[in-house]
């Protein structure tokens, strides 16, 4: 028990070690970076992205409903933000098809992204309830669904005036700096570490261990899968919006099937089930694909086959060694402190074992 | 009948053309082991099944504490191909229960083939079953405001792992455990839902001889300390003659013989079940 009491006090030091360096680190690499640089567009963008993979891995990986809808929630609360924060004055520019639009008032950046969220998580709700009776890959298929008919919602002219149709939006509140992006998508991925660490993230695991055995202990089946549907589907919305924020147009388009799949890419390479490697591998996505990568797409570096694009085809290889040589994900199911942990101790334990061996000889 | 806290009243089960349960009643006094045997195939799991809520049984009335959980009738497309007795006597009313609301009523139960959460330390599959009678919602929980509930959910499970004498496990993950350890835990865990009432389905499966012995013991004593009444499914007959006050014996989904266990060994339709009856040639 006291070596037990003692692995869980050097595992909190760990963790408070592995974020202050996280912290420590990107804010110094934004002191002294150029705003404009490319480590900064990463760094941006994995904030949003990380998010996102995380209210995921809460539904995929902590709750084990395997939904596909990420990409719909997301869009709603991309359009949410969008629309609630183009200032009155430019709306006749933007959505100039429809006069402006039906919403003529205009709001702060964290109230429209809070409303995306709250609005993500009242369709979560709607299409919870008849959606949540199903298991497995009827889920993914239902909720795959439910993304596609809300892009298409969106994209339709019967609610142009509101969404302005298939025309993007732009002009809205954008050009944060990463502290920004930083401190929503840090907030919010502790909130959802809190609850996954609370009672209820416990329940949730139950469902996903043994869904029977979770009934009949007591675990309210729909309440906990919708509950956990909701808040996922909120932080999705909010990922939607710091998204919308960081590429300045918004159009219904590109929040399709392929970013759901991105998603859950980066959820499974991390390890379902794993907060930690869900942001890691947000950041390797990110950066292999828009970064490191880049210099593959130059003509001249392979003439005859290097040539635009080229990264893509490499970028599927990395992927595919990535899922073969860990089948479980990066991470597995455990988070990044327990890992560290875990290989302290099998150190020390080697050396005590040398150290014996030295002795007796 | 108010003594009894299980009643359950001509309950049956069918499925499609195969009645699994027959109009089966049992009564289970307070304070008392009661087991249900038969052969294989006979029934018994479907019936804590149709108790616990998992199926809804097409016939029947369940009252626990003298409070209806489960009464139902055939409906539907049952109504004609319905193969029971006692078709009309509880139309009506419909009560019907998910497993959770059962077991908050307080009745817990184990499974056959042990349903542990696999992932989970034993500390947390035990810590789990405390969540269902806590106060918090989900924002007092996530925002740290049910400290002082969480602490006392805590340390209740720690007192009920020292009490079975799993707290040196407490660590381990719940499906490393030796197979008789893992029985004890999900009796444990079912403990922990704080229960009137305890449904065992085969807690003797699997186990030797000694450990046997160790189990009547235990069963023994967690009546005792937790004022339990305890309803049990068995194969293993020396146990179930051990330690029942009566026996219902069911074959084909219909009840063939009850009392206590000095009743039941000598029926000659127990003994028949089990062993087959000899026809004349």
């Amino acid at each position: 028990m006291k070596i037990a009491a003692k692995r869980n006090n050097t595992n909190s030091i760990v963790t408070l070690v592995c974020v202050a360096v996280l912290l420590i680190t990107l804010l110094v690499i934004n002191k002294f970076v150029r705003s404009d640089s490319m480590i900064m567009v990463v760094l941006q963008k994995t904030c949003v992205y990380a998010l996102a993979a995380v209210s995921m891995n809460l539904l995929n990986g902590f709750t084990g409903l395997f939904s596909l809808g990420q990409a719909g929630f997301m869009a709603l609360g991309a359009y949410s933000y969008a629309l609630l924060t183009i200032p009155v004055e430019v709306r006749a520019n933007v959505l100039y098809k429809h006069a402006g639009g039906i919403i003529d008032f205009c709001l702060p950046f964290i109230p429209a992204l809070l409303i995306g969220g709250v609005i993500a998580a009242i369709f979560a709700f709607i299409i919870g309830l008849p959606v949540l009776r199903l298991k497995s890959d009827y889920l993914a298929i239902a909720t795959l669904g439910f993304a596609e008919i809300m892009k298409n919602i969106i994209m339709s002219n019967d609610v142009a005036p509101l969404t302005n149709g298939p025309d993007p939006l732009s002009q809205y509140a954008t050009g944060f700096g990463l502290p920004t992006y930083l401190a929503i998508s840090a907030i919010s991925i502790l909130i959802i570490v809190l609850l996954i660490e609370s009672s209820y993230g416990r329940a949730f695991k139950a469902i996903r261990d043994d869904e029977i055995a979770a009934e009949a202990m007591g675990i309210n089946l729909t309440k906990h899968k919708m509950m956990s549907f909701i808040i996922s589907a909120f932080f999705a919305g909010i990922a939607g919006g710091l998204l919308a924020m960081f590429n300045t147009t918004v159009s219904a388009v590109s929040y399709s099937t392929i970013m759901t799949y991105e998603i859950l890419l980066i959820v499974v390479i991390g390890g379902i089930g794993s907060i930690s490697g869900s942001i890691f591998a947000t950041f390797l996505f990110v950066a292999c694909r828009e970064w490191w990568l880049r210099f593959l797409d130059s003509e001249t570096l392979i003439p005859g086959i290097t040539r635009g694009s080229f990264r893509m085809v490499v970028f599927s290889v990395v992927i595919m060694i990535i899922v073969l040589f860990f089948s479980r994900g990066m991470f597995g199911d455990k988070e990044l402190p327990q890992i560290i942990t875990n290989a302290m101790e099998k150190v020390r334990r080697k050396r005590a074992v040398a150290d014996k061996v030295g002795e007796s000889k | 009948m108010s003594d009894n806290v299980l009643h359950v009243e001509n309950i049956t089960m069918q499925f499609g053309g195969v009645v699994a349960v027959n109009n089966l009643s049992l009564d289970i006094p307070e304070g008392k082991i009661v087991a249900l045997i038969g052969p294989n195939g006979a029934g018994k799991t479907t019936a804590f099944n149709c108790i616990t809520g998992v199926y809804e049984p097409t016939n029947g009335l369940v009252e626990f504490m003298g409070k209806p959980i489960v009464r139902n009738h055939p409906q539907g497309k049952m109504k004609k191909e319905y193969k029971g007795e006692n078709g009309d006597m509880y139309l009506g009313k419909v009560v019907a229960n998910t497993p959770d609301k059962i077991t908050k009523h307080g009745i817990a139960r184990t499974f056959q083939n042990i349903r542990l959460w696999k992932s989970m330390t034993v500390f947390e599959n035990v810590l789990v079953a405390k969540h269902m009678r806590a106060h918090q919602n989900v924002f007092t929980a996530t925002f740290r405001l049910n400290a002082a509930e969480e602490r006392r959910m805590r340390e209740e499970t720690m007192a009920l792992l020292e009490e079975q004498g799993l707290d040196k496990y407490k660590d381990e993950i719940a499906s490393s455990l030796p197979y008789g350890l893992q029985r004890r835990l999900e009796i444990a865990r079912a403990l922990a839902t704080e229960p009137k009432l305890l449904l065992l389905d085969e807690p003797a499966a699997g186990m030797n001889p000694q450990e046997t012995l160790e189990l009547a013991q235990f069963i023994h004593e967690i009546r005792e300390k937790y004022d339990l009444t305890i309803f049990l499914i068995e194969h293993h007959m020396e146990l179930v003659m051990q330690i029942s006050d009566y026996i219902y014996v069911i074959d084909f989904g219909s009840e063939i013989a009850q009392g206590t266990p000095k009743e039941v060994q000598n029926n000659q339709r127990v003994i028949d079940a089990y062993l087959g009856v000899v026809e004349d040639e």
